[in-house]
C-alpha cells in the first residue's frame, strides 16, 4: 500500500466529515471563476457603458475572495491536522517516519484541494453563466446570448487555486514536525478543564460592545467623540471595541450566564438540560475565537448585502425624486423642439401622458441670509409660477396645493437632508433681476420638485403676479416637460432624443438615472451577494466541522446516557438545543451589528432601509437554519450509531 | 420473597448464515429480591452477552425476560429506555461517569431524567453520598478523583433512583485490592440493609465471595450455582475457588 493509496482511502472514509467543507470549496472556486469570467468577458462589459469601472470591481472581488478562500483552506487544513493528532501518533508509533506521515497528510490536502478544483472548473462554465443571467437580470440587462467562456479565466482559476492549494497542503507537512509522539497520545485525555467565568470580564463585554454601538449610532455632526476623535480614527475604534467585545461574550460572558443558569437547580436538575448545559460550558470558551470570525464575517456581509440591496430597492424611488417627470429639456431652438415632439408622436412604444411646456425665469440669488456654509452666497434658482406649480403637482398626481401671495414664496429641493440643507422657512432672499433686487420670504418648503434635478435643480415657486412682473425683466426660458407610458424601458426614446439635443438644453431623463443606479447597484448586489454566500457557506462549513468533531469526542457520553436510561428523543431534544446554542450565538451577534451598523447608515442616507435589510437577514437566516439542521442530524448519527 | 428477575431458555446466536456463533445456548436464572448474586465464568463463556441482555442493551434471539413483572423482550426502544431508567442500575467496570459534570451531578443525573423535583433530589443525593462516604468529594470533577472514589460515585448513580435490580459489571476490575474491598464491602451493606437486589459480573473469586449465591456458567450454559448459606467468606471463596478449578480454562 503506498502513501498515496492511503491518503485516498482516508479522504474517502472521512468524506461525511469534509463533505460540507469540500462543498463550499467547490461553491467558492465556481464563484471566483465567475468573478473572473466576468473581468475578461467583453461582450458582457461590451453592453455595459461602465465597463472599466466594472472590470475593476471584479478584479477586486475576486482578489477578496482568493484572500479569503486562501486563509479558509489554511485554517480548515490546520484544523482537521490537529483533530488527527492520535492517528498520526499511530503511525509514528508503528515506525512510519515523520515525512513519510507529513507526505501522506500533504497528499490528503492535495487530492482534496485538486479535486474541488477539477469539480469547480467543470461546473463553473454551466454555473456561472446561470449566475451571469442572474447579474443581467438585477441589472436590467437583457440577456446576452452568446456569453462564451474565456480560456483566461480558466486558466486564471486552475492557477490560483493550484497555488493555494499547494501551499496550505504544505502547511500540513509543515505541522506534523511541530508534534511530540507524546503529546500526540494525550491529545484527547487531557482532561477538559471546566473554564473560569469572570464577572468583570463578561461585564467588560458588554461594557466594550455597548461603545461600540454608542458610538456608531452618534449623529456624526454634532457629536463630540466623533469630533475629538476625527472621522477616521472613529470608525476603527468602534471596529475595535465591537470585535474585542463580541469575542469577550462568546468567551466569558457566556460561560457566566451558564454557571448562572446551573444556580437554578430547578431547571437545571430537569431532564437532559444538566447533559446540555454542561457540555456547553465545557465548549464555549474553545469555540468563541471561531464564533467571533464567524459573527464578524456574517455582520459584514449582511452590510455590505444589505446596503447594496436597499440602494437597489430604493433605486426607483430614488430616482423619481429627481425625476419627476420621465424627460424633460430646456427649450433653446425651436427646430430641434419639433423635432422632439415629432419623436415622441411617432413613438410606437411609449405614449404621451403629458406634454408641457412650463416658462420658468432661470435667476440668481443672494443667499447670505440661508446662513449655509456649504453653499456659495449666490446660487442659480430655476423659478415657476403657483399656477404652474399646482398644474404639475396634480398632473402628477400629488395632493399639494400652494398659494402664495405677493413676496411668498415656496421652496421645492428634492435633495433635502436635514442638518445639512438650509432652513428655508421664514428666511429672505433677494433675487438679483437686471440692476435691482426683489426680496422673497419663504412660506413653505417642498421635499420633491415637480421638476427633474438635472435640469432645473432648485426650483423657486412664486405668486402669479411677482411672476409675470420679474418675466418682464429678465429672460423667460420655456422648459419642455413629456411625461410618457413605461418610462423604465424607455431605452430606444431617450437615445434618441439625446442625440439631436445640445448639452445647453440639460436633457434629462427617469431612464438615463434609472437603468445607471440599477446598473450600479444590481452589480453590489451581484458581488456583495455573492461574496456573501461564499463567506456563508465557509464559515457554515467550519461550525459543522467543529460540531462532528466535538459529537466524536461526545460519543462515549451519549453511550453512557444511553444505558442509564436516556431515550433517543431526549438525546435529540438535547443535541439540537445544544447546536442551536452554537448557531444562534454568531448569527444573533451579527444581526445585532448589521442592524446597528445599517440604523447609522440610513440615518445617513435619511432612507428607510428596513425591508430590503429584513429581506436580507431572512435569507441568510434561512440558510443559517439549513447548516444548522444539516449538522443536528450528522451530530445525532454520530452520537447515536 | 418476590422473584425480580426470570429468565427462561435465554439463547444468543451471533453471526450470519453459515457462520452462527452461540454466545447462550440455554440459560435459565432466577433472582429474588434482596438476593446479591454473582456470575463468573471463564472468559468467552457468555457472561458479558448475559449481562447486555438482562441490562436490555442487547436483545436476546430467543428465550422470556421477566424483570419486576415486566416483560423486556417485547418492548420497544423508548420502553425500554424508561425501563432502564426506572427499573435498573449499573455499576461498570469503567465507571461511565460523565467528565463534564461534578461528582454530585453525576449521582443525580437518573433522578433528573425521571423529573424529581429540586429539593427532593438535594435529600436523596446527600444520603447516598453518606452511605457511601463520598460526601467531600461531591464538588469534585471525575478527573480530581481517585478510581475507588470514581466506582463509590458510580455505584450511587446506580442506586439513587431506587432501581429493582443493580447490574455491576466487573465492578472491582479497574480498582486496587483497597478500594475494591471497600466497594465490596459498601455493596454488601446495601444489600443487606436495604434489602437491594445486586447482580455482579466478575472474574475475580474474591470478589464474588462477597455475594450470596454464584453462578458459574461455561459456553453459553449454566455449569454450576453454588450458595454461601452460613458458611463465612473465606470458605465461600475455597468454594469457588474449588469451582473454578473444576471449570478449567482461562478466567
Amino acid at each position: 500500500m503506498t502513501l498515496f493509496s492511503i491518503a485516498r482511502k482516508n479522504i474517502r472514509q472521512n468524506f461525511t466529515n469534509y463533505f460540507l467543507y469540500f462543498t463550499s470549496m467547490i461553491f467558492n472556486i465556481v464563484i471566483y471563476f465567475t468573478f473572473v469570467t466576468l473581468k475578461y468577458n467583453e461582450t458582457f462589459q461590451a453592453t455595459s457603458d461602465a465597463s472599466p469601472k466594472i472590470s475593476s470591481a471584479f478584479s477586486g472581488a475576486a482578489v477578496v475572495l482568493m484572500v479569503f478562500v486562501a486563509i479558509f483552506i489554511w485554517y480548515s487544513n490546520s484544523f482537521f491536522t490537529r483533530k488527527r493528532k492520535k492517528e498520526v501518533g499511530l503511525y509514528s508509533l508503528l515506525g512510519v517516519r515523520k515525512k513519510q506521515i507529513g507526505r501522506m497528510l500533504f497528499y490528503e490536502n492535495f487530492i482534496m484541494g485538486i479535486l474541488a478544483l477539477i469539480i469547480g472548473i467543470l461546473l463553473g462554465p454551466v454555473l456561472s453563466k446561470f449566475f451571469v443571467s442572474i447579474l443581467m437580470g438585477v441589472m436590467g440587462f437583457e440577456a446576452i446570448g452568446d456569453f462564451s467562456i474565456s480560456l483566461a479565466a480558466i486558466v486564471n482559476t486552475i492557477m490560483v487555486f493550484s497555488l493555494i492549494t499547494i501551499i496550505t497542503s504544505f502547511q500540513g507537512y509543515r505541522l506534523i514536525y511541530r508534534f511530540k509522539l507524546i503529546e500526540l497520545f494525550q491529545a484527547d485525555k487531557e482532561g477538559e478543564q471546566e473554564p473560569k467565568s469572570s464577572f468583570i470580564m463578561a461585564l467588560l463585554s458588554v461594557i466594550l460592545v455597548g461603545i461600540g454601538y454608542w458610538l456608531a449610532l452618534q449623529n456624526l455632526m454634532e457629536s463630540n467623540a466623533w469630533k475629538e476623535m476625527g472621522l477616521m480614527v472613529t470608525p476603527l475604534v468602534i471596529l475595535a471595541t465591537v470585535i474585542l467585545g463580541t469575542y469577550f461574550l462568546f468567551s466569558t460572558l457566556t460561560v457566566y450566564l451558564l454557571k448562572m443558569s446551573r444556580k437554578n437547580k430547578r431547571s437545571y436538575w430537569k431532564g437532559i438540560n444538566l447533559i446540555g448545559t454542561s457540555q456547553l460550558l465545557y465548549r464555549i470558551k474553545g469555540n468563541a475565537r471561531t464564533l467571533t470570525i464567524i459573527a464578524v464575517l456574517s455582520a459584514t456581509t449582511l452590510t455590505a448585502v444589505g446596503t447594496a440591496y436597499s440602494l437597489y430597492y430604493n433605486n426607483r424611488s430614488n430616482v423619481e425624486l429627481a425625476n419627476p417627470i420621465s424627460m424633460m429639456f430646456i427649450n433653446k431652438d425651436k427646430n430641434v423642439t419639433n423635432q422632439v415632439r415629432d419623436i415622441f408622436s411617432n413613438n410606437k412604444n411609449h405614449d404621451v401622458i403629458y406634454h408641457k411646456s412650463i416658462p420658468t425665469l432661470q435667476i440668481n440669488a443672494d443667499v447670505t441670509t440661508l446662513k449655509n456654509n456649504l453653499f456659495s452666497n449666490e446660487m442659480m434658482y430655476t423659478v415657476i409660477s403657483v399656477n404652474d406649480f399646482n398644474t404639475l403637482a396634480k398632473v402628477q398626481k400629488r395632493i399639494d396645493k400652494l398659494s402664495l401671495m405677493g413676496n411668498e414664496a415656496a421652496a421645492l429641493d428634492a435633495g433635502y437632508y436635514e442638518g445639512m440643507s438650509p432652513n428655508y422657512i421664514g428666511s429672505t432672499i433677494s433675487l438679483k433681476v437686471n440692476d435691482r433686487v426683489e426680496n422673497i420670504t419663504f412660506k413653505s418648503l417642498k421635499k420633491y420638485n415637480v421638476l427633474n434635478y438635472y435640469t432645473a435643480s432648485t426650483t423657486l415657486v412664486v405668486s402669479d403676479q411677482l411672476f409675470t412682473q420679474l418675466g418682464k425683466e429678465t429672460n423667460s426660458v420655456k422648459m419642455e416637460v413629456y411625461e410618457i407610458t413605461n418610462e423604465d424601458e424607455a431605452k430606444q426614446l431617450t437615445k434618441d432624443i439625446q442625440l439631436i439635443l445640445p448639452d445647453e438644453a440639460r436633457f434629462s431623463s427617469f431612464y438615463a438615472d434609472y437603468s445607471a443606479g440599477m446598473e450600479s447597484s444590481g452589480l453590489m448586489i451581484f458581488m456583495g451577494g455573492f461574496l456573501g454566500l461564499v463567506f456563508l457557506a465557509a464559515t457554515g462549513s467550519i461550525i459543522y466541522f467543529k460540531q462532528l468533531t466535538e459529537a466524536n469526542s461526545d460519543k462515549g457520553r451519549y453511550e453512557i446516557l444511553h444505558k442509564i436510561g436516556v431515550n433517543k428523543k431526549e438525546v435529540k431534544r438535547s443535541i439540537a438545543k445544544q447546536v442551536l446554542f452554537v448557531f444562534a450565538l454568531p448569527l444573533i451577534a451579527g444581526i445585532a451589528h448589521c442592524s446597528v451598523a445599517l440604523t447609522a447608515l440610513s440615518r445617513l442616507m435619511q432612507t428607510s432601509l428596513v425591508i430590503p435589510v429584513v429581506i436580507c437577514m431572512g435569507v441568510y437566516t434561512c440558510i443559517y437554519i439549513v447548516y444548522y439542521f444539516l449538522t443536528v442530524n450528522a451530530y445525532y448519527k454520530i452520537v447515536t450509531k | 420473597m418476590q422473584t425480580i428477575l426470570r429468565a427462561k431458555n435465554v439463547q444468543k446466536v451471533f453471526g450470519t448464515k453459515g457462520n452462527l456463533y452461540k454466545a447462550l445456548e440455554d440459560i435459565d436464572l432466577e433472582i429474588k429480591e434482596g438476593e446479591f448474586i454473582g456470575i463468573m465464568g471463564p472468559s468467552g463463556a457468555g457472561k458479558s452477552t448475559l449481562l447486555n441482555i438482562l441490562s436490555t442493551i442487547d436483545t436476546p434471539s430467543s428465550g422470556e425476560i421477566m424483570i419486576a413483572n415486566q416483560n423486556i423482550v417485547r418492548m420497544n426502544e423508548e420502553q425500554l429506555s424508561d425501563f432502564r431508567r426506572n427499573k435498573l442500575g449499573f455499576i461498570f467496570q469503567d465507571y461511565n461517569l460523565l467528565d463534564t459534570l461534578t461528582v454530585k451531578e453525576n449521582i443525580l443525573l437518573p433522578l433528573a431524567l425521571s423529573k424529581v423535583p429540586a429539593n427532593e433530589i438535594e435529600k436523596r443525593v446527600n444520603e447516598i453520598a453518606d452511605t457511601f462516604g463520598i460526601r467531600e468529594i461531591l464538588d469534585k470533577y471525575p478527573y480530581h478523583i481517585s478510581g475507588g472514589q470514581k466506582q463509590r460515585t458510580a455505584a450511587s448513580r446506580a442506586i439513587v433512583a431506587n432501581p429493582s435490580l443493580i447490574l455491576a459489571d466487573e465492578p472491582t476490575g479497574a480498582l486496587d485490592s483497597k478500594s475494591a474491598t471497600s466497594l465490596l464491602e459498601s455493596l454488601n451493606a446495601l444489600n443487606e440493609q436495604n434489602q437491594s437486589t445486586i447482580m455482579m459480573v466478575t472474574h475475580d473469586a474474591y470478589a464474588a465471595s462477597f455475594c450470596k449465591r454464584v453462578l458459574f456458567i461455561k459456553d453459553g450454559r449454566t455449569y454450576t450455582e453454588i450458595h454461601k448459606n452460613h458458611q463465612s467468606r473465606q470458605e465461600f471463596f475455597q468454594k469457588i475457588l474449588d469451582v473454578l478449578a473444576s471449570l478449567g480454562g482461562g478466567h
